[in-house]
């Protein structure tokens, strides 16, 4: 899965997950996901680290560094692509 | 107590009675589901996204009675329920057992628990005041205007939000068919919440004059209490609204009820139109409010002009009994 796909896939995992009320074409990849733009909260955040757990099998070992990692989609595909483990096969 | 403001959703479509009249077509099949309002005109969008729907009924007839009484924030929120909020807890169960007890996402936990109706409608108001849930099966909506009553004998002037809400989803559905709830008589499910103060205003659509609880009683025990009801309304009420169900397990005690208060009394089993759930004395409190108010009763061919007191009567086959009885003003 190239970056491209990957951004598309969060956005779709994202409005699932969240149950957000709107189409993965109205989220901006590099729009801050908290407060501003889609205007989550720190449950959302929540959601967003067991997302993150069980999709991509990336356990964030430091919590401080949250807010960093799930700035925006782009963001949080980019720690994704350097995180994740290559599958078997 | 006077009721200035009462909002229900229910599988009879009686949300927006007041511009639209109600007809009254009892339901079909075996499980009636509440006919729901468009909520985005009532709930900011971005917070009914984490709402299930027994929190969406309950929020929603909460900020439609407050709207109507012209109450921005009560004094009290008193909130019965039996079953809770049955849907976030099984998306919680079921994950807790497909992801072996790990990574659970926190939405549904938080809105599983019993109290997460009369929260919301305390978050959304911003409201730090008594909040209080009552869960007691049957009797839940009974206890929750008792303690209504209580806190406006406490707090004269006072304004409480009262109600209560249960859902029925297809699990419970699936579980309660199965114990043979629904045998004779379908499932149901609603919301409806009152705003209640001491005192009369040109809003009060009826008063609440007394809230009975009796748990198994034997036939004197009822008998008795039926007959102080009556000579309590000057042996005058105009209807009965029962929650007798087809072949209902507790026919013996309706009969014995109806007895007392007399065979030509006019009766109304609102269950039809409702379906079984343990808060349904809570719809028919609004069904009577609602009758009272417009001064008269028009359904299953029967037809009231200027009723003065409809009594509601329930008897659970869980053994809770109750009595609400209700009075023009």
């Amino acid at each position: 899965m190239n970056r491209e796909q990957l951004v598309e896939e969060l956005k779709q995992q994202i409005i699932e997950q969240l149950n957000l009320q709107v189409q993965p074409a109205d989220i901006v990849a590099s729009d801050p996901l908290f407060n501003e733009g889609l205007g989550l909260d720190s449950i959302d955040a929540l959601e967003l680290i067991v997302l993150m757990q069980q999709k991509y099998r990336i356990k964030l070992a430091n919590a401080e560094d949250g807010p960093k990692i799930f700035q925006s989609v782009d963001t949080m595909a980019d720690f994704i692509l350097a995180n994740q483990t290559p599958q078997a096969g | 107590m006077y009721i200035n403001g009462a909002s229900a959703i229910s599988p009879l479509p009686v949300f927006d009675a007041m511009t639209s009249g109600i007809s009254f077509i009892p339901g079909e099949g075996n499980r009636l589901t509440a006919y729901e309002p468009a909520y985005n005109n009532l709930i900011d969008p971005k917070l009914i996204r984490r709402m299930s729907r027994v929190i969406r009924m309950g929020v929603a007839t909460a900020m439609d009675a407050l709207r109507q009484a012209g109450v921005s924030n009560p004094d009290a929120i008193i909130t019965g329920t039996a079953y809770g909020c049955l849907e976030d807890t099984g998306i919680f169960l079921k994950r807790l057992v497909e992801n072996g007890e790990e990574m659970l996402t926190p939405t549904a936990f938080i809105q599983s628990t019993h109290n997460t109706v009369g929260a919301q409608v305390a978050l959304l108001l911003k409201c730090h005041s008594y909040n209080n849930t009552y869960v007691q099966r049957a009797q839940s909506f009974e206890r929750s205007l008792q303690d209504a009553r209580l806190w406006l004998t406490e707090h004269p002037g006072a304004s409480v939000l009262v109600g209560a809400a249960d859902e029925l989803t297809d699990y419970s559905y699936a579980l309660l068919e199965r114990f043979g709830l629904y045998r004779h008589q379908a499932g149901g499910e609603g919301a409806a919440y009152y705003l209640v103060t001491d005192a009369a205003s040109e809003k009060s659509w009826a008063r609440v004059d007394q809230v009975y609880t009796l748990f198994d009683p034997g036939p004197e025990e009822l008998q008795d209490l039926a007959a102080a009801l009556l000579q309590e309304a000057s042996g005058q009420i105009d209807l009965l609204l029962s929650g007798e169900e087809e072949m209902d397990y507790n026919a013996d005690q309706y009969a014995k009820v109806s007895s007392v208060l007399g065979y030509g009394l006019p009766v109304i089993r609102y269950k039809k139109y409702c379906g079984v759930y343990p808060t349904a004395t809570a719809f028919a409190s609004w069904l009577a409010a609602w009758w009272l108010k417009a001064g008269k009763v028009e359904v299953d061919g029967l037809q009231l002009l200027s009723p003065g007191r409809i009594l509601i009567y329930q008897a659970d086959p869980s053994g809770y009994h109750s009595f609400i009885l209700l009075s023009a003003c």
